[in-house]
């Protein structure tokens, strides 16, 4: 009973945090709501019996990628961003996502699956099989995140001088 | 008691958020927020099955190795996000995804 | 290969093989061989090396095969080319009276022209290149003579037309040249095509291709009649092309452009001779269609009157060889059409020898006067150019039919052959034919060589020993080959029984004397119309100025086929290139194309280059799907 309060709890985080970031005119306060909601996550980790994966989305996420997207507000013209504006064929976008909600809702309602009661998965397992049955998309992804890091810098980098003219 | 059906509805709530902000969001950090949400149900909805499906402890394993992998793609795809954005904001002076249509005819 | 053949026949396949080989070394060593040499003329002279020597081992080997002849009669050697389901297709040769004297005419013919061409072609630029394609022109002519099925004779016979358009256009520079190349080549490729067919009908009936199988087949009366007569007929076509008959005859005069050489070697022995020989070895299937042998008779009869009365008005040397060349070839034809296999050849070889002579004095004479060829513009030659001038005579003399020369005893075998046949009309017309070909020898010998030397022309001088020895040896034969036609001793029964043993020989003395008589008012009008001068030439053409107007413009034939190529084939071809552009390029290419572009310009509009519009398509279209899936698996 205490999870299932705690679940909702984190919930409300979640889906509150999420509203803010599509319905807030003010970037900061998306940037915020975003960050509530991947701590709700976390929290959601928490009660899967997942601490590692808790502390890697609030590591990850809530340090690293929010703080990243407040630089880049920064690097670009901060003084439009308190009053922005939806798209005008909002009313499109809205039908495309309930649509999708619809689907998704009607897909967890009908797929037949073996459950059994909610259990964590031994964080020595997760190592285990991290490290030996999927080390080399572990690898993989480490060069993903080094050329990821080079583009990135690449990109952003001074002009040179043919891009000046 | 918590059902999978509780984490499949958040996450189908979450991602229905976050598609709606990526279509009407016109703002593009906008959109990569609404991406990042989009990504986190998917997450959610990835420990929901690890923790309930009837299976081998190395099988239920997988979801929390995907889970892994999605939050580095996602550090990964933002910081060329960002990179982009940036490099669109000196040639273009805007963020705005209105103001990109040069792939049209 | 069959095992039991004489010598003599595997001499004759050799024949040809040594020109084909002396081709190859000419045209693929002689970038080789001048890395070795660093002087560029005697690396030159290894070319008419080579082919001579590949040319003069054929005319020696010729004798071994004569030899074989004469003793064995012949016979064939073939091998396996081409199985095709239960057609034998094989290469072979086959060798009797008539090849065989083909043969010796054609080696001879270019051998002597090759020693020849030395003097004459020194310091041209495709000096090696002359003498390559010369041995490719034996080659193919001594392959053309010796086939023993009709597909590897159509395929020599091809080699032949390819021969003739390089040496043609050997000066391929000069555009004039160019042309004629062309001319021929596509004149007589009508020829060509129209044999192919006859050949592939025959293949059809009789399902071989060998000449003495389908020989066999036809006479036991198999094939059927009108197959049998158009097959036939679309031969004689393919013959006519080659040996220039009336109308396409026009490639031949055209033809001059090439060197004299080259003349002397196509309209004397060689690719002229080849439609003639053609008719003479298909004789036997010619014979079970009399109607067309009627044609070919006619053909002929038309052929050595027009081209007779056209040598009798042109102006230049050359041309006027080459119009008389076309009637003589008419004269044989007429012979065959007659069914006078052996005169048909007999003349063959005289007209051979003696054209090639005339050629060959001919291009001495322009060799030595700057290339002048206009004969009024000569005059006086005979002190400058004593030996020219007399072989000259002697070849003219013996086309005109004087007695002893050969061309006496050519004409009376003809002459018979024609009477045999029993057209009087016929033979009234060949001899007013034999009539004209004595007077307008008797101009182009006697306006050159006498009356006064032009200024212009007075440094000529006699050719050099190379030139003129050719010239000598080709005079005797023309005076001497003549006693051939006469049975000398117990073995050589006359040329008449020698190629057709049911024939034999024989002379009507009124005709010898009638033929005699006709050539002497011809040489004597000739001799007082332009040495005397006593009958001016000018006032008989103004006397009847429209033939003499109609017979200058070549009976207009020329003007006719460019009216036709102009006014009908292009009209048509503009008629297809407008439907090209207007169906083919307006509606079916460019239709697809622009039709694509209009739906372009319709659907386009759905790409509109928004994030927005491709995410909620994006996310709409993956639900779709999903419930798709759903709806499909329940």
């Amino acid at each position: 009973m205490t999870s299932l309060v705690f679940f909702y709890l984190a919930s409300v985080i979640i889906l509150g945090g999420g509203l803010t970031v599509i319905l807030s005119s003010n970037i900061i306060y998306a940037a915020l709501g975003l960050m509530a909601s991947l701590i709700g996550v976390a929290g959601i980790f928490i009660l899967s019996f997942a601490p590692f994966l808790a502390l890697v989305q609030i590591l990850i996420y809530g340090g690293a990628i929010v703080i990243v997207i407040i630089f880049a507000l920064m690097l670009t013209k901060l003084e439009d961003f308190r009053t922005l504006s939806d798209h005008k064929h909002w009313p499109i976008a809205l039908i495309a996502s309930l649509v999708t909600l619809g689907t998704i809702i009607a897909a967890a309602f009908y797929t037949p699956t073996n459950l059994v009661s909610r259990r964590g998965v031994d964080f020595d397992k997760i190592a285990h099989e991290l490290f030996s049955q999927w080390a080399i998309p572990f690898e993989v992804a480490s060069l993903v995140l080094l050329i990821a890091l080079m583009g990135g810098v690449i990109m952003v980098r001074k002009t040179n001088s043919r891009d000046d003219k | 008691m918590i059902e999978l059906t509780h984490f499949q509805i958040l996450s189908g709530f979450l991602f229905a958020i976050g598609l709606y902000g990526v279509l009407a969001r016109r703002n593009a950090i906008l959109v990569l927020m609404s991406i990042e949400l989009m990504l986190n149900a998917v997450n959610i909805n990835l420990i929901g099955y690890s923790i309930f499906m009837n299976a081998s402890e190395s099988h239920r394993a997988l979801g929390h190795v995907i889970i892994i992998f999605v939050i580095t793609v996602a550090a990964a795809e933002l910081a060329l996000a960002i990179a982009i954005i940036l490099r669109l904001y000196r040639n273009k002076s805007s963020i705005n995804t209105d103001d990109i249509n040069i792939m049209k005819w | 290969m069959d095992s039991n053949n004489t010598i003599g026949l595997h001499a004759a396949w050799v024949i040809p093989l040594l020109s084909a080989a002396a081709f190859l070394i000419i045209v693929f060593s002689m970038r080789l061989v001048g890395f070795f040499f660093s002087d560029r003329n005697k690396l030159a002279m290894l070319a008419p090396i080579v082919s001579i020597t590949a040319i003069l081992a054929g005319f020696i080997l010729f004798w071994l095969v004569l030899l074989d002849v004469l003793n064995f009669d012949g016979g064939s050697i073939s091998m396996a080319w081409l199985i095709v389901g239960p057609a034998e297709i094989r290469w072979g040769i086959f060798v009797d009276k008539i090849s065989v004297a083909m043969i010796g005419l054609v080696t001879f013919i270019s051998l002597l022209v090759q020693v020849y061409s030395i003097g004459y072609m020194k310091g041209d630029r495709h000096f090696e290149w002359y003498f390559a394609i010369h041995a490719l022109f034996a080659t193919a002519m001594l392959t053309l003579v010796l086939a023993d099925n009709l597909l590897f004779l159509y395929f020599a016979w091809e080699l032949v037309g390819l021969g003739s358009y390089l040496l043609i256009g050997f000066w391929w520079e000069k555009r004039s040249a160019a042309e004629a190349a062309k001319k021929a080549f596509i004149t007589t490729r009508i020829g060509d095509v129209c044999l192919l067919i006859g050949i592939i009908l025959l293949f059809r009936e009789t399902g071989t291709f060998n000449i003495s199988e389908i020989f066999h087949i036809a006479e036991s009366g198999e094939i059927n009649n009108a197959i049998l007569n158009s097959s036939v007929l679309l031969i004689f076509i393919g013959a006519m092309g080659k040996s220039a008959q009336f109308p396409f005859h026009v490639w031949l005069p055209d033809a001059m452009e090439g060197p004299t050489p080259v003349s002397a070697l196509i309209h004397a022995a060689t690719m002229v001779a080849a439609g003639v020989y053609l008719v003479a070895r298909m004789m036997p299937i010619f014979e079970l269609a009399p109607e067309i042998m009627l044609i070919v008779m006619i053909i002929g009869l038309i052929t050595f009157i027009f081209a007779g009365s056209m040598a009798l008005v042109m102006n230049d040397i050359k041309k006027i060889l080459a119009y008389s060349t076309i009637s003589h070839l008419g004269l044989m034809m007429l012979c065959l059409g007659t069914g006078g296999v052996a005169a048909a050849i007999f003349h063959l070889i005289v007209h051979g020898i003696a054209k090639a002579l005339l050629f060959l004095g001919a291009g001495s004479l322009m060799h030595s006067i700057s290339n002048e060829t206009n004969i009024w513009k000569m005059g006086g030659l005979r002190h400058r150019m004593p030996i020219t001038a007399v072989t000259f005579f002697i070849g003219a003399a013996s086309l005109a039919g004087l007695p002893p020369l050969a061309g006496f005893f050519s004409k009376d075998e003809l002459l018979l052959s024609v009477l045999h046949d029993g057209q009087y009309v016929v033979f009234a017309i060949t001899l007013l034919g034999v009539f004209l070909s004595a007077l307008y020898m008797a101009r182009v010998a006697i306006v050159p060589f006498f009356g006064s030397v032009p200024k212009n022309l007075a440094q000529s001088h006699e050719s050099g020993s190379i030139i003129w020895v050719p010239l000598v040896i080709l005079a005797t034969l023309s005076a001497g080959v003549g006693f051939l036609i006469l049975p000398l001793g117990s073995t050589y029964p006359g040329w008449a029984e020698f190629i057709n043993p049911k024939h034999h020989f024989e002379i009507k003395p009124w005709l010898m004397i009638l033929s005699i008589i006709l050539t002497l008012i011809a040489l004597i009008l000739g001799w007082s119309i332009y040495v005397k001068k006593l009958v001016s030439a000018k006032q008989i053409s103004q006397f009847i100025p429209y033939l003499h107007k109609t017979i200058l413009n070549k009976y207009y034939i020329d003007d006719f086929y460019q009216w036709v190529i102009d006014k009908c084939i292009l009209t048509f071809g503009r008629l297809v290139a407008l439907f090209d552009r207007v169906v083919i390029n307006d509606t079916v290419v460019d239709g697809s194309a622009i039709s694509i572009y209009l739906s372009a310009l319709k659907t386009r509009v759905f790409q509109t280059g928004y994030l927005f519009t491709y995410g909620a398509a994006m996310a709409i279209g993956a639900s779709g799907l999903t419930i798709l899936w759903w709806v499909l698996l329940d």
